[in-house]
C-alpha cells in the first residue's frame, strides 16, 4: 500500500468514527431521562405552553426526521439553534474552542518543560536521591485529583499570595499577538495572560507531566542499556552528547506519539479543570448543555471534540507511517 | 467602545503584573534550576501584596468598577425567551416592565408611571413620557402592546416560556400614551404579574433582528447598556446616560460565572469580583473572617417542601402527613445543615405574601407525636423513600438526608433518600397525569409575585401543574379567590385556604430559604427578597 492510500485510509475511517460520534451521540437524548423542554419552560407550565416549546425546538417530529434532519443540516455546516440560548451553535462552540485548545496547548507545554528534562535527570541518575525524588512527584501527579490540584493552587497562589488570578480568562492568548500588533506593552499583556493561564494549565498539565516523566525515564533507561550507547562509550563519545543526542532522540519517539494522543484527550478531558477555574472552553459548555438538556449544543460540543481527537490521531498515524514505512506494509 | 484590552486587562490585572514579574524575577535571580523557584513562593506572594499596595492608592479615581458572579450565566438575553433567575438578573439591566418592584416586594413604577383598573376589569397603564430604547429611538405605546403579545400570543413570534405569566390575556390595545389589558375574567393580582414579569421590547427591533441577534444583544430602556456580550462567560454594561431614573452610580458592570462555589468565594476573597451569589454555609465563616468581604443575605420569596402525593398509600392518609411534620425537625436542620439561614414554615405561603395566615404555628416537632399518629393511620412499619434533587437548591442533598434520617428514626416507618439528577426528577414533577409523578420528593418553589395564589395554585389545587393533592374544599378557596374583586375579602380566603392546606399536610413544611450573598467591604449594597440583583443601588464605600 503507498503512503497515500495509507493516508487515505485512515482519513475515511476518521469519517466513519465521526458520524459513529454523531450518532451515538444522538441517540443519547433519547434514553436520557430529562427534557430540555424543563429547562426552558417554568416548573408550573401548563402542558399547552410545553406542547408549544416542544412544536418549536422541533421535538414533536419523529426520531427519524430529527435525525435526518441534524445530518442534512450538518452536512452544510449547520449544527442547529441551542434550545437553551437560542443561539446558533456553530458560534457557541467555536467561541468556546479556542479557549479550550489553549489550555490544552499550555497544559502540553508546561508538561513538557518540566517532564522531558525531569525524566532524564532521573534516569541518568538512577538509584539515587533525585531519582527518588523525581519519581516521587511523578507518582503524586498521577494520583493527585486535578479538581484538588486546583482549588489548592487557586487557595495558596491567588487568595493567600495574590500572585495569579483565581479563575476566568481575562486575557487570551491572541491578545498577546495582538499586543505586538497595536503597539500595546507586551510584557505586560504576557504577565497578565499568564496571571490567567499559569494555574490551570499547571492543574491540567501534572497528570500529564507525571506520565511523561515516567516513559521519558524508562524510555531513556532502556536506551541507556542498549549495545549502540556501549559502543558510543567504547568509542569515548562524550557522556552529554550520547545522552542527548542519541539517546534521548530515541526516547523521543514514543514520547511524541503519546504527546499527540495526550493533546487530544485534555481538549476532550479539560471540564472539570475548566469549572473549577471558570475556564470559558467547551468543557464549561458541555457541562451546561447536559444539564440543561441542551441537546444541539452538546452535539456541537461533542462532534468538535470528536472531530479533534480523530484528526489528532490521524495525523499522529501519518506522521509515523511516514517515518517508519513498515507500519503502511502492516 | 474599548478595545478587548481596555476590557480586560484591569487595574488589578495590570497591578499583578508586578507581582507575576516579581515571581518571574525571583525565579530567575534563585539560579539554579525550577525546584528551587518553587521555594520563593513566600517571596512571591509578597510582591503580589506590594502589587495591592498600589492599588489602594489608585482607588482615589472616580471609576466604579462593579463586579457580580452568579452560580450560572444567562440562556440568551431574549427577555421573554427564558424563565429562570440567573438570565432575569442579567437581562434584567437593560430591559425593564410596565411596573417593577422595590426590595421588600412592594409594587412601585415602571415605564408606566400611573396604573389603575378599569371599570370592565380590564387594567390600564400610562406610559412614562422620555423614556429611550438603548438605541435612542422613543418608548411607544405600540412597542408595550407588542411586547405583552409577544410574551402570550405564540403567533407573535415565539413560543414564550413566560405565556402565562401575565394571567390570561384576552387583548392587549394602545392608545396615546397608554395601553390596556384586558383578561378572561378577572385577573386580581394583574398588578402583581405585570410588576415581576412581562418586559418590554422595542417592535421594530425585534421585528428587523433575528433570534440568533436578539439572544447576543441587548435593546431595553434599563439602567444599564448591554457593551460586550460573550456567550456563556461573562457580559459587559456600562451605565445608561439616558435613564428616565438618572444614570447609576456604576461606571462599568460585569457580571459572570462560576459553577463552583469554592470559586466565586475566592473570586470575592481575591477582590476579583464584589457581589458573589449563593454563598454556601461552609463557606460563611471564610468570607465573614477575611477583611475584604462579608457576608448580606435575606429572606428570598423561595420556599422549600417534601411533597406527598395524596393518591397513594401511605401518603393517602391525613394522619400519616401531619406524622411526618411532625418527625422532621426543621429548626434543627435549618441550625445545623443551613447554619441558621433558613426560617421555618407552617403553611405553603409566606410572611409578607399576600394571604399568609399569621395564625398558624408550624408543627412542633414531635416524634411521639408522630408515631402515635402513623399507628393511628394504620401504616406502621411502612417503608418510604425521599427523592431529592442534587444541588438544585442550597444544600438540597444535605436537606433530604437530614429529613430522612429523622423520619427514619421513627420506630414505626423507614425513609431512604434516593438522590436524583434534577432534569430526571423535574420530568417526573411535572408529568401529565398525576399517576406518573413521584410519591415523596423534595422540591423548591419561588413565588415572585408575593401572592399566595401564585403557590397554592400550581402547587395544590387540582388542576395544577405540579399538584400533589385534590380537595374540593381547598379548589373552591382557591376559585373564590381568583373572582373575588374585594382584596380584603381575597385576603381573608387565601389565608382560609393557608390554614386548609396547612391542616391538609400536602408537604413536610419546611423552610424558608435565605438568599446568601458575599459582599465586598469596597461596596454597600442591600440584597433584594425577589432574588434580583441590582446592581444599580450599589455604591461604593
Amino acid at each position: 500500500m503507498s503512503f497515500g492510500r495509507f493516508a487515505l485510509k485512515r482519513s475515511l475511517q476518521g469519517v466513519g468514527v465521526v458520524w459513529g460520534v454523531i450518532t451515538v451521540v444522538f441517540a443519547l437524548r433519547f434514553v436520557t431521562p430529562g427534557s430540555a423542554i424543563n429547562a426552558v419552560a417554568p416548573l408550573d407550565a401548563s402542558q399547552e405552553t410545553r406542547a408549544a416549546i416542544a412544536a418549536e425546538l422541533g421535538l414533536d417530529q419523529p426520531l427519524y426526521v430529527q435525525y435526518g434532519q441534524y445530518v442534512f443540516n450538518l452536512l452544510q455546516g449547520d449544527m442547529g439553534r441551542s434550545y437553551i440560548k437560542g443561539q446558533e451553535v456553530t458560534t457557541l462552540v467555536f467561541e468556546r474552542l479556542p479557549a479550550t485548545v489553549e489550555l490544552a496547548v499550555a497544559a502540553s507545554v508546561v508538561a513538557i518543560a518540566l517532564a522531558i528534562p525531569l525524566g532524564v535527570v532521573s534516569a541518568t541518575n538512577r538509584n539515587e536521591p533525585v531519582d527518588y525524588g523525581a519519581t516521587l512527584l511523578s507518582l503524586g501527579g498521577i494520583s493527585t485529583p486535578n479538581f484538588w490540584l486546583g482549588i489548592m493552587l487557586i487557595l495558596i497562589f491567588a487568595v493567600e499570595f495574590d500572585v495569579f488570578n483565581t479563575s476566568g480568562r481575562g486575557v487570551d492568548v491572541g491578545d498577546v499577538a495582538l499586543s505586538v500588533v497595536n503597539a500595546e506593552p507586551f510584557v505586560g499583556t504576557l504577565l497578565a495572560w499568564l496571571a490567567y493561564i499559569t494555574l490551570p494549565a499547571i492543574a491540567l498539565g501534572t497528570y500529564f507531566m507525571a506520565l511523561i516523566t515516567r516513559l521519558t525515564r524508562s524510555g531513556m533507561l532502556d536506551e541507556l542499556s542498549k549495545g549502540y550507547v556501549q559502543a558510543a562509550r567504547a568509542k569515548g563519545l562524550p557522556r552529554t552528547l550520547i545522552r542527548y543526542k542519541h539517546a534521548l532522540r530515541n526516547t523521543l519517539i514514543p514520547v511524541i506519539t503519546v504527546l499527540g494522543l495526550q493533546l487530544g484527550t485534555l481538549i476532550g478531558g479539560a471540564v472539570i479543570t475548566e469549572a473549577v477555574f471558570s475556564w470559558p472552553g467547551l468543557g464549561t459548555l458541555v457541562i451546561e448543555s447536559i444539564n440543561q438538556r441542551d441537546w444541539p449544543a452538546l452535539q456541537g460540543s461533542l462532534i468538535v471534540i470528536g472531530t479533534s481527537f480523530v484528526l489528532v490521531n490521524i495525523l499522529v498515524d501519518v506522521v509515523y507511517a511516514y517515518l517508519d514505512p513498515e507500519v503502511v506494509n502492516d | 467602545m474599548p478595545t478587548d484590552n481596555d476590557d480586560h486587562i484591569d487595574r488589578r490585572t495590570v497591578l499583578k503584573y508586578a507581582g507575576t514579574a516579581g515571581a518571574v524575577g525571583l525565579a530567575g535571580c534563585s539560579g539554579n534550576g525550577g525546584d528551587g523557584g518553587d521555594g520563593e513562593d513566600g517571596m512571591d506572594g509578597e510582591d503580589g501584596e506590594d502589587g495591592m499596595d498600589g492599588e489602594d492608592g489608585e482607588d482615589g479615581g472616580d471609576a466604579f468598577e462593579l463586579g457580580v458572579t452568579m452560580g450560572q450565566m444567562d440562556s440568551g438575553l431574549d427577555p421573554q425567551d427564558h424563565a429562570e433567575t440567573n438570565t432575569e438578573i442579567i437581562v434584567g439591566q437593560a430591559y425593564e416592565g410596565l411596573l417593577d418592584r422595590d426590595k421588600e416586594g412592594g409594587i412601585i413604577a415602571g415605564l408606566a408611571d400611573d396604573w389603575e383598573r378599569t371599570d370592565d376589569g380590564s387594567v390600564r397603564f400610562t406610559l412614562r413620557d422620555g423614556v429611550t430604547f438603548h438605541n435612542g429611538d422613543d418608548l411607544t405605546a405600540e412597542d408595550v402592546r407588542f411586547s405583552i403579545r409577544r410574551i402570550v400570543f405564540e403567533d407573535v413570534g415565539i413560543a414564550s416560556p413566560q405565556s402565562n405569566d401575565l394571567g390570561v390575556v384576552d387583548e392587549v390595545t394602545a392608545g396615546d400614551g397608554e395601553v390596556t389589558v384586558s383578561f378572561e375574567g378577572y385577573n386580581p393580582i394583574a398588578f402583581q404579574l405585570f410588576a415581576t414579569n412581562g418586559e418590554i421590547v422595542q417592535q421594530s427591533w425585534v421585528e428587523e433582528n433575528g433570534g440568533d441577534y436578539i439572544n447576543r444583544n441587548a435593546n431595553g430602556t434599563g439602567p444599564f447598556r448591554v457593551t460586550e456580550y460573550s456567550s456563556g462567560t461573562e457580559i459587559l454594561y456600562e451605565p445608561n446616560e439616558d435613564y428616565w431614573d438618572g444614570a447609576p452610580a456604576v461606571d462599568e458592570l460585569r457580571m459572570s460565572a462560576s459553577s463552583e462555589s469554592s470559586t466565586r468565594v475566592n473570586q470575592l476573597l481575591a477582590e476579583e469580583t464584589d457581589i458573589v451569589t449563593n454563598v454556601p454555609p461552609n463557606e460563611v465563616s471564610r468570607v465573614n473572617n477575611s477583611d475584604v468581604a462579608t457576608i448580606n443575605s435575606v429572606p428570598s420569596a423561595r420556599i422549600i417542601f417534601l411533597q406527598m402525593r395524596y393518591d397513594v398509600e401511605p401518603f393517602s392518609s391525613q394522619q400519616f402527613r401531619q406524622a411526618l411534620n411532625h418527625a422532621v425537625d426543621v429548626g434543627s436542620i435549618i441550625e445545623n445543615v443551613l447554619n441558621g439561614f433558613g426560617n421555618i414554615t407552617a403553611q405553603p405561603t409566606l410572611e409578607g405574601h399576600v394571604g399568609y395566615n399569621p395564625d398558624i404555628d408550624p408543627y412542633p416537632y414531635d416524634p411521639d407525636e408522630a408515631e402515635r399518629l402513623v399507628e393511628e393511620s394504620g401504616h406502621a412499619g411502612v417503608e418510604i423513600t425521599l427523592e431529592t434533587p442534587i444541588g438544585r437548591y442550597l444544600r438540597d442533598v444535605d436537606i433530604a438526608q437530614a429529613a430522612a434520617n429523622q423520619i427514619d428514626s421513627l420506630s414505626n416507618v423507614s425513609c431512604e433518600v434516593e438522590q436524583r439528577e434534577f432534569s430526571s426528577l423535574v420530568q417526573d414533577v411535572t408529568a401529565p397525569d398525576i399517576e406518573d409523578r413521584p410519591h415523596f420528593n423534595l422540591l423548591g418553589w419561588g413565588n415572585g409575585e408575593f401572592d399566595g395564589s401564585q403557590t397554592l395554585t400550581p402547587l395544590l389545587s387540582s388542576s395544577g401543574a405540579l399538584t400533589v393533592l385534590e380537595n374540593e374544599e381547598l379548589d373552591g378557596l382557591l376559585t373564590d379567590a381568583e373572582a373575588t374583586e374585594d382584596p380584603d375579602e381575597r385576603v381573608e380566603i387565601l389565608q382560609e385556604a393557608n390554614q386548609l392546606a396547612h391542616d391538609l399536610a400536602p408537604w413536610v413544611f419546611m423552610h424558608q430559604q435565605f438568599s446568601v450573598y458575599g459582599v465586598s467591604s469596597d461596596i454597600s449594597w442591600e440584597p433584594r427578597t425577589d432574588e434580583f440583583i441590582d446592581p444599580d443601588t450599589a455604591t461604593q464605600q
